[in-house]
């Protein structure tokens, strides 16, 4: 189905052209890929602030820095930038539900995952694709099991979330032909952690009652070897896909440390199968994988809690 | 005449005089006597003394009803002053607090410094106290948006007036007091400075601005020396807001010092802004040691967050330091404050008028009582409850020999006297079907249900119902006996545990029945794996309960049917009469028919054993029918479960057309469950797939274990009719396809399965086994062991055992 209510750009969308001449014959001018800085248990900065749309219930903005560029010789084109994470969320409700609705002796909790169009390198439609549907499919998995349904019967509570900016399947280089291409999703497993973390913040801007804040979190298995010797996989913390050059396996999920559950789960990727190769991969089971995701969702957890206790001074000093 | 003459002609004088007049009458009704007059008169002459009493007197209460509801705070007010406002508000107290407490309370403030530092329990004193009325005034100020800060007052001011219309409501038209003035603020104007320059820093003003901006101050700082009483309560609270800020709002005060002056002149205290600073200054939680060793490559201690300085996005977007945010807060509805979100504006509050209908529902239907099916579904629930293993659902399909042999009618006749088709709907029946003249096809109707079925007496499609015993739950599966609809007959036959076979008693119809379609539903039953039998002596009532005619047929049959390879434990002969109830669930009561001491239809049933299921087999599934299931289910199917089981939310594979599917839900009798297993008649939801993948005579099995397109198979079957190289139907319970035997590899002893005589044999006579290559015309799912029946001409050739 097509959108006919916009005049829309080009759908496969286009990107900017990247002439022969930025890219240098001598290798140590070509752009390099960005590498991790942080030890592999650090999450990025998270930065978390509630209560950023008047008209809506609750609202949350989350943003994760971008990371750095390690050389400044890369070409100054801003397309070939590294991003971080900015994701918005509205919470609108708990409202009564329309009168065509069923009855309904909970709320009815509908989410909604939005990239913008100008989220991603590769440009986004206007209309949710598959990825999207997922993402919302999943954030209402992590969030059914935290919001205290039967005490709003009748009524429906909607999560919108908006990726202003996503996080990158794989390194840029990767794109233009440069090293391997073995590009799956990856990217959107931060962001399903990151909308997980921002609706949990914004129900709560919303007061809508809760078990527990839920927060989410990402671990993966990276291979991020360089060069000669045989690179050896390693377990870290919030990966930012376009600084590995190889991703094994990503875990996610949304995690409520007061209660030591698990209300999603998701992993994507293969382990174990060259098990033969070291015990440093046997050992990486997908357990410790969920467990590593665990504690980085516990780390976004204090983030999360953070901002909300801020937001509550802020509320009360007011009262 | 016209209206306008009679206007015209009025006499406004005597009009009033009347009017005037009247009133004293009227006010004692029509017997207004001399006497009354007199005594009327009096009253007026004492009234005014008399009326400055009860003033006095509810002064005086109202003074103490006054004073019991005014907090202590506010304990310096005055009688005087409260006699003022009362007198006011005409004796209204509540208004008269209201008043008291804005007025007084806030010059209190100014004078006490005290009181701002309690502000907020003040205000909750406040609440606790006032009526309900005024209770919601305030909670509307409360939730509704921040048109306070317009009218330029304290925040405490605020919290306790009201909205728009309570604001004016005890506002006195003239001499307004000078506290509820507004005072008016200036717009805001976009902050100064020049365009473009360095990006960080704040902007530069020019020295144009800079000087308006020094006079601006200058200005000030003479105002607020000699400040008006009103203003001053004002600008203290606002140094105090500052003072009680503590660790978390320090940078807020730095960045206060640095506004222009012209904001504390707006009256009310700016609300702070959280700024990025804030973040850092929250304190940090203590990292959680963890509680599992990691492996080399992760470092043992806990991943640490730090809170990130916001993005120049989002500082631009969120931390504009000029205009304050008024609307946010005051929608929010903090969990903390549940009395807040609980009054009128509350949308949830209160039972909606759904739940007091529901309730009520819900109250008479306890009242009324619908006792049996109550317990029926306990039981049912009970059953299902005890485990896969112990799963006790049998279906019985009624395959009969002859037409009219009275299958549906002894079916019919079974739920009706179980109770599960009531009175009503038969004698409704009973009345149609003799406006068809057919009176005695009423119970039939029961299960044919199609116009078709009624209008011509016989059942075309198999028709299902449910009923249950003491013991078990059955599904009936009422199966076509006329010789043009085998195809369903094989269909239902393919779905059942056990058969009940319907011989009609009556003279000459068992003899033409048994010559026709009796041997052949017997054969086909028997080849579709149907091992227990239970055969049903019909219509004993039309040969007066004969014995010798009930010895006679069992004997015949049953010899029959061993010849069929039916075990004869397995079969039992059971004589009743389906249009009257006899020995069908309760034993006849006709004195002919007291012979017969054996179990009654409904004990037999009871007494068969369920069969064992594959259950831990890979998940099989006929599609039995295709419809759509409701607006909220596009798609449906239904069938029974061969083999395995499913639960909500599996992925399927339909085959042939290898479409890959999700359950969307499962019901079994009409029931969502979460889950099916092998044995039960079920209808599945499906999503993620079109209507035109699937066609009824499908398969759906596991994507994990998918069943195989096949083309070409080799069978084991048992010939009926003379069997060459020809072009046949190959059936598999609702599944047909065109096809032809290809080859005919031997014959088979019937017993021992050996090869008999030569290879490859170009006929199969009927009555022997043989192993035969079926070739189809299109790849179905099919897969050993399962049974398929293979006819030719609207005649079963053969039916037999894949291999």
């Amino acid at each position: 189905m097509t959108d006919r209510r916009r005049i829309n750009g080009p759908s496969g969308g286009t990107s900017t052209p990247i002439y022969s001449s930025y890219l240098a014959k001598d290798p140590k001018d070509l752009p390099e890929r960005p590498t991790r800085t942080r030890p592999p248990n650090v999450l990025r900065k998270m930065f978390l602030k509630t209560g950023v749309t008047p008209s809506a219930s609750g609202s949350a903005y989350l943003e994760l820095e971008a990371s750095k560029i390690p050389t400044s010789n890369a070409p100054g084109l801003s397309s070939l930038s590294t991003s971080g994470l900015k994701l918005t969320c509205t919470v609108h409700g708990p409202r009564p539900l329309p009168k065509s609705a069923p009855f309904s002796p909970h709320i009815i909790l509908t989410t909604h995952v939005k990239y913008a169009p100008f989220a991603t390198r590769k440009r986004r439609g206007y209309l949710r694709d598959a990825s999207e549907r997922d993402l919302g499919v999943h954030l209402e998995t992590a969030l059914r099991g935290v919001i205290i349904g039967d005490r709003w019967p009748k009524s429906g509570v909607e999560v919108i979330i908006t990726i202003l900016e996503g996080e990158e399947d794989q390194w840029w280089g990767d794109d233009i032909g440069r090293g391997a291409t073995s590009a799956a999703e990856w990217g959107m497993m931060s962001v399903l952690s990151g909308c997980i973390t921002v609706a949990s913040a914004a129900i709560a801007d919303a007061g809508i009652d809760c078990v527990d804040v839920v927060a989410g979190g990402v671990a993966a298995v990276v291979r991020s070897g360089n060069g000669g010797k045989a690179p050896s996989p390693t377990l870290v913390l919030d990966p930012v896909p376009s600084e590995h050059k190889d991703i094994i396996a990503a875990c996610i999920v949304g995690y409520l440390p007061a209660r030591d559950e698990i209300t999603d789960l998701w992993v994507k990727g293969e382990i174990g199968h060259d098990s033969q190769s070291g015990n440093s991969i046997q050992s990486s089971s997908y357990e410790e994988l969920a467990d590593n995701a665990v504690q980085a969702a516990l780390g976004s957890h204090r983030v999360l809690v953070a901002a909300l206790r801020e937001t509550a001074d802020v509320k009360i000093g007011r009262l | 005449m016209s209206r306008h003459k009679l206007v015209k002609n009025l006499d406004l004088d005597d009009e009033f005089d009347t009017f005037n007049g009247g009133n004293d009458y009227d006010y004692d009704g029509e017997e207004t006597s001399e006497a009354k007059k007199i005594k009327v008169l009096p009253l007026y002459l004492s009234s005014p003394p008399i009326q400055k009493l009860i003033v006095a007197e509810h002064m005086r209460q109202g003074t103490i009803k006054v004073r019991e509801i005014l907090p202590p705070t506010v304990a310096n007010i005055t009688d005087k002053q409260i006699q003022d406002s009362l007198w006011h508000y005409y004796y209204d107290v509540e208004k008269t607090v209201n008043y008291l407490l804005t007025t007084y309370s806030a010059t209190d403030k100014k004078t006490s410094k005290k009181a701002v530092g309690k502000k907020a329990q003040g205000g909750l004193v406040f609440f606790g106290q006032c009526s309900d009325d005024g209770r919601r005034a305030c909670d509307e100020n409360f939730n509704s948006a921040g048109d306070l800060y317009s009218s330029g007052r304290t925040s405490t001011y605020c919290s306790n007036s009201s909205q728009f219309a309570p604001f004016f409501n005890d506002c006195p038209w003239f001499n307004i007091p000078a506290d509820r003035k507004t005072v008016f603020v200036p717009p805001l104007r976009p902050r100064g400075g020049l365009l473009g320059g360095s990006s960080g820093g704040p902007p530069k003003m020019s020295k144009l601005q800079a000087l308006a901006a020094a006079r601006k101050k200058k200005a000030q700082e003479q105002r607020s020396s000699g400040n008006t009483g009103v203003e001053k309560p004002l600008s203290d609270l606002k140094v105090k807001d500052d003072a009680d800020d503590d660790v978390p709002m320090a940078g807020a005060s730095a960045e206060k010092s640095e506004l222009p002056p012209k904001a504390s002149s707006r009256g009310f205290p700016l609300r702070k802004r959280k700024d990025s600073n804030e973040h850092q200054k929250a304190p940090r939680a203590a990292p959680v040691p963890k509680d599992q060793p990691i492996k080399p490559p992760l470092p043992e201690d806990t991943p640490t967050v730090d809170q990130a300085q916001p993005s120049a996005f989002a500082s631009t977007m969120f931390s504009s330091t000029s205009t304050p945010r008024q609307p946010t807060d005051n929608l929010f509805t903090l969990p903390y404050v549940a009395n807040f979100t609980s009054t009128t504006t509350n949308p949830f509050a209160g039972p909606s008028p759904d739940d007091i209908v529901i309730a009520a529902q819900s109250k008479a239907a306890g009242k009324g009582g619908k006792g049996p099916p109550k317990t029926n579904g306990e039981k049912r629930a009970d059953q299902i409850a005890g485990g896969v293993e112990a799963m006790k659902l049998d279906d019985t399909p009624r395959a009969k020999r002859h037409v009219d042999a009275g299958k549906s009618t002894l079916m019919g006749r079974l739920l009706y006297d179980l109770k599960v088709v009531d009175q009503r709907t038969i004698d409704r029946y009973r009345k149609e079907a003799e406006k068809m003249g057919k009176s005695s096809f009423a119970l039939a109707w029961v299960l044919d249900q199609g116009s078709e079925e009624r209008a011509r007496g016989v059942t075309i499609d198999i028709a299902t119902n449910k009923f249950e015993t003491e013991k078990t739950s059955f599904t009936i599966l009422d199966a076509p006996g006329h010789r043009d609809f085998i195809p369903n007959m094989i269909a239902g036959a393919s779905q059942a545990d056990f058969a009940v076979l319907v011989i009609d008693a009556s003279t000459g119809s068992f003899e033409s029945g048994l010559k026709g379609q009796t041997k052949e539903h017997a054969l086909l039953v028997r080849s579709m794996g149907v091992q227990r039998l239970i055969i049903v002596v019909n219509k004993l009532d039309t040969v007066d309960w004969s014995e010798e005619r009930f010895t006679e047929i069992s004997t015949q049959v049953s010899a029959f049917l061993t010849a069929a390879g039916f075990l004869s434990k397995n079969i039992t002969f059971i004589p009743c009469s389906g249009l009257h109830g006899d020995n069908i669930v309760r034993r006849s009561t006709e004195a002919a028919a007291s012979w017969y001491t054996g179990p009654i239809l409904v004990e037999e049933l009871d007494n068969s054993q369920p069969a064992s299921r594959a259950l831990s087999k890979p998940f099989r599934l006929t599609i039995g029918d295709i419809f759509r299931g409701g607006v909220q289910n596009p798609l449906s199917v239904s069938g029974r479960i061969e083999s395995g089981s499913i639960q909500m939310g599996d992925a399927l594979l339909a085959q042939p057309s290898t479409e890959k599917c999700f359950i969307k839900a499962v019901e079994v009798d009409q029931e969502p469950v979460d889950w099916a297993v092998a044995g039960q008649n079920v209808t599945i939801h499906l999503s993620g797939i079109e209507e035109q993948y699937l066609k009824i005579g499908d398969v759906l099995c596991s994507p994990s274990n998918p069943i195989q397109n096949i083309k070409q198979f080799t069978a084991k079957v048992l010939a009926f009719e003379f069997l060459t190289p020809m072009q046949i139907d190959v059936h598999r319970g609702r599944l047909h396809t065109p096809g032809r035997i290809k080859e005919i590899v031997a014959v088979l002893d019937k017993h021992s399965g050996a090869v008999v005589g030569k290879k490859k044999p170009r006929v199969v006579k009927p009555g022997l086994v043989a192993r035969v290559v079926v070739e189809l015309e299109m790849a179905v799912p099919l897969e050993a062991p399962a049974r398929v029946v293979l006819r030719s001409n609207g005649e079963t050739v053969a039916a037999g055992l894949l291999e």
